[in-house]
């Protein structure tokens, strides 16, 4: 009797765990929010679908959007095949590659020499340079809550003297003769800046530093340097931050500047003020100019960010896809050269609708080039 | 009268005289005090049950929910399930309590029956006493330690059930080890009287009738385990897809999917994250009424 009566529930808890892992599927069709998984791809191209079934890839939590609408069109593109992101951070993502437990890592900065970065990955990849593809352009949006104010617009300069605190009222001189016509109050500003080290604060600080025309005295780096203002935690915590209180502002990608409703300061670099938004930014990158050799693929961001051409918002953050150009073994070399290619191509329709950025023709060749090369 | 009334005393007076009402102040003080504190430890429990199944139920209501991956979907996009999930912390949970049940009970065996007062025992006992107090996050990075960085292996689910197994171990041993000490020893002497041998005793008389209770320890186990969040971000990554393979690729669980999917800040975000916790407290739920269940099922007939 003892011995019988576990045997039979154990059978109905098996048979009830077969029937679970019997209806489980991964055909999803996307209902509300945009439809642009089932859009048409602009920009469809041959891709040579093979290899791994499942790619790892992990790293800047910055991408996750973009990864995720690149992996809906693989899917769709390559059915059956997979890729799985983990969004642990630039840092995380690095560490993954080169330790090769991951085939791809997802970084908010190129690798970098001093740290030993590109010597690790080249020994990860069978002594043979990594790449750096920056595949995700996202805009970086200067976000602002002030009670009756939506329309406000910003120089590098002033941005740099606001996140350092030399100016500490939105009624200060500085943000009235650039906003003739806004009535700005008599309030203190709240800076809110990210209390975590984080790739989007590198490059906010980058920006301030190239384009501030000398107003940024303090260091770029990943830990916030201003001096000024409260922490949060994330991007999603200066979101929420920003969002709940009156006079505050700070810098968020811009999907959380989507997310949160939230207004963002239009940029004048120089020639007239360029809202948040994917045009300005495509118009930036465009102009964007190279730094790495051959097919890595590094952006020059002192140039992108001083940059004042008509109709661009440069300030951009670009995150880089991390792979071996030579030394993954067959299998996983065409699985990644097919995601890639997918990424580029019919992965770009989604984009806009995910908060990043489109690629701009040029950059699409060089990429698609460079991918080609993998072997 | 007078005699009378000695008559009716009673010969010696009652051991309970009537409480005198500073005892009853104090007793009825207590009183409040203590369902106060009840009250204040019960709080934080219901408030917690009441938001996550205000804001997550909803969502579970979908068929698609259970069958669903996410897969395909971005974070600005309804729809999907966490399927996906579910097999992950189910497939983790289970394959920690396949490894870890049997050593724990052996243990707890040896502790009780063989062992008794040994240095070995001793030595024993102090280690799972230590095993105990280790945070998941120790465990975890111990695990890393070994199975990816000393071992070669790749990350997976099969690195998180075992690093599980070190959190499970010392709270079933624990467990089993107390319900084995309460059997009556009478029971043992009887079985001895008759000559049975003692691996017999321990496997048809002494486990038995710790049964129920040492099924109900292993649950609670397996609970816990199921919500632990550290294993899972060191030792997995995650996916948005099913993944019936513990040794290899990324798998999610629900923890996992919780912390991913809480950096998305859009009410996308915000429902999974929610209609994840409540199918957490639902499996654990499930769990632990099938555990009292199993334990009601193979408790012994007491006349």
């Amino acid at each position: 009797m003892i011995i019988k009566r576990p045997a039979s529930v154990l059978g109905i808890i098996a048979a009830g765990a077969l029937a679970l892992s019997a209806c489980g599927s991964d055909a999803n069709t996307p209902a509300g929010g945009s439809s642009s998984g089932a859009a048409a791809p602009t920009n469809s191209a041959p891709v040579e679908c093979g290899g791994k079934k499942a790619l790892v890839a992990e790293g800047s939590s910055a991408q996750k959007g973009a990864i995720e609408a690149f992996t809906a069109a693989y899917g769709v593109k390559c059915p059956d095949y997979q890729l799985s992101y983990t969004p642990s951070g630039s840092g995380a993502g690095v560490k993954q590659f080169t330790a090769g437990i991951v085939d791809i890592g997802g970084s908010d900065s190129a690798l970098s020499k001093d740290k030993g970065e590109v010597d690790a990955a080249a020994q990860r990849c069978q002594s043979n340079p990594a790449w750096n593809l920056p595949l995700v352009f996202g805009p970086v949006g200067i976000a602002y809550k002030l009670d009756g104010v939506t329309d406000l617009t910003l120089t590098p300069e002033v941005t740099a003297k606001i996140f350092s605190g030399a100016v500490a009222k939105w009624n200060d001189p500085a943000i009235t003769a650039i906003n003739s016509g806004v009535s700005l109050p008599d309030k203190a500003i709240t800076v809110i800046y990210r209390g975590d080290e984080s790739g989007t604060t590198d490059n906010f600080q980058k920006y301030l530093k190239a384009a501030g025309k000398g107003a940024w005295t303090k260091d770029a780096g990943k830990k916030f340097n201003g001096g000024v203002g409260q922490g949060a935690q994330g991007s999603a915590g200066v979101a929420d931050a920003i969002g709940a209180g009156d006079g505050t502002i700070g810098y968020i990608e811009w999907s959380y500047v989507q997310d949160k409703k939230l207004s963002a300061a239009k940029i004048d670099s120089g020639s007239g003020a360029v809202a948040l938004g994917a045009e300005g930014a495509a118009n930036a990158i465009k102009s964007a100019t190279l730094k790495g050799e051959g097919n890595d693929l590094v952006i020059d961001l002192d140039a992108l960010y001083a940059s004042n051409t008509a109709g661009a918002y440069p300030l951009v953050l670009a995150t880089y896809e991390i792979v071996c150009s030579k030394g993954y073994d067959p299998d996983t070399a065409k699985a990644v050269k097919a995601f890639l290619t997918v990424a580029a191509t019919d992965g770009q329709a989604a984009l806009a609708d995910a908060g990043y950025v489109p690629l701009p023709n040029e950059f699409q060749a060089k990429l698609l080039t460079a991918i080609a090369a993998i072997a | 009268m007078t005699t009378a009334t000695d008559l009716d005393r009673p010969a010696a007076p009652p051991a309970f005289q009537e409480v005198n009402s500073a005892r009853r102040l104090k007793n009825r003080l207590a009183t409040i005090l203590v369902g106060f504190a009840f009250l204040i430890a019960l709080a934080p429990l219901v408030w917690l049950l009441i938001t996550v199944l205000a804001k997550g139920f909803e969502h579970v209501l979908n068929v698609d929910w259970w069958q669903k991956s996410l897969a395909g979907l971005t974070s600005r996009q309804f729809g999907g399930g966490v399927y996906h999930a579910i097999i992950g912390t189910l497939f983790q949970g289970l394959i920690c309590a396949v490894i870890a049940v049997p050593i724990a009970i052996l243990v707890a065996i040896y502790l009780v029956e063989y062992g008794k007062r040994s240095r070995l025992a001793k030595a024993v006992t102090f280690t799972v006493d230590i095993l105990s107090g280790v945070p998941s996050i120790v465990a975890a990075l111990f695990i890393y330690a070994l199975w990816v960085t000393t071992l070669g292996m790749p990350r997976s689910a099969f690195a998180v059930s075992l690093a599980l197994v070190l959190l499970m171990i010392p709270v079933v041993v624990r467990t089993t080890e107390e319900l084995l000490k309460i059997v009556p020893d009478e029971l043992r002497e009887a079985a001895y009287a008759l000559g049975i041998p003692k691996w017999k005793t321990i496997v048809k008389i002494v486990i038995p009738t710790a049964m129920s209770g040492i099924i109900t320890g292993i649950t609670l186990a397996i609970a816990r385990v199921m919500g632990e969040t550290a294993p899972v971000l060191v030792l997995v990554g995650y996916t948005v897809f099913i993944n019936y393979d513990p040794f290899g690729g990324n798998m999610s669980s629900l923890p996992l999917l919780m912390t991913s999917e809480r950096l998305t800040t859009n009410e996308v975000g915000e429902a999974r994250v929610w209609g994840a916790a409540v199918t957490l407290i639902l499996i654990i739920t499930v769990f632990n009424l099938l555990g009292s269940l199993i334990s009601r099922l193979t408790s012994l007939k007491t006349k």
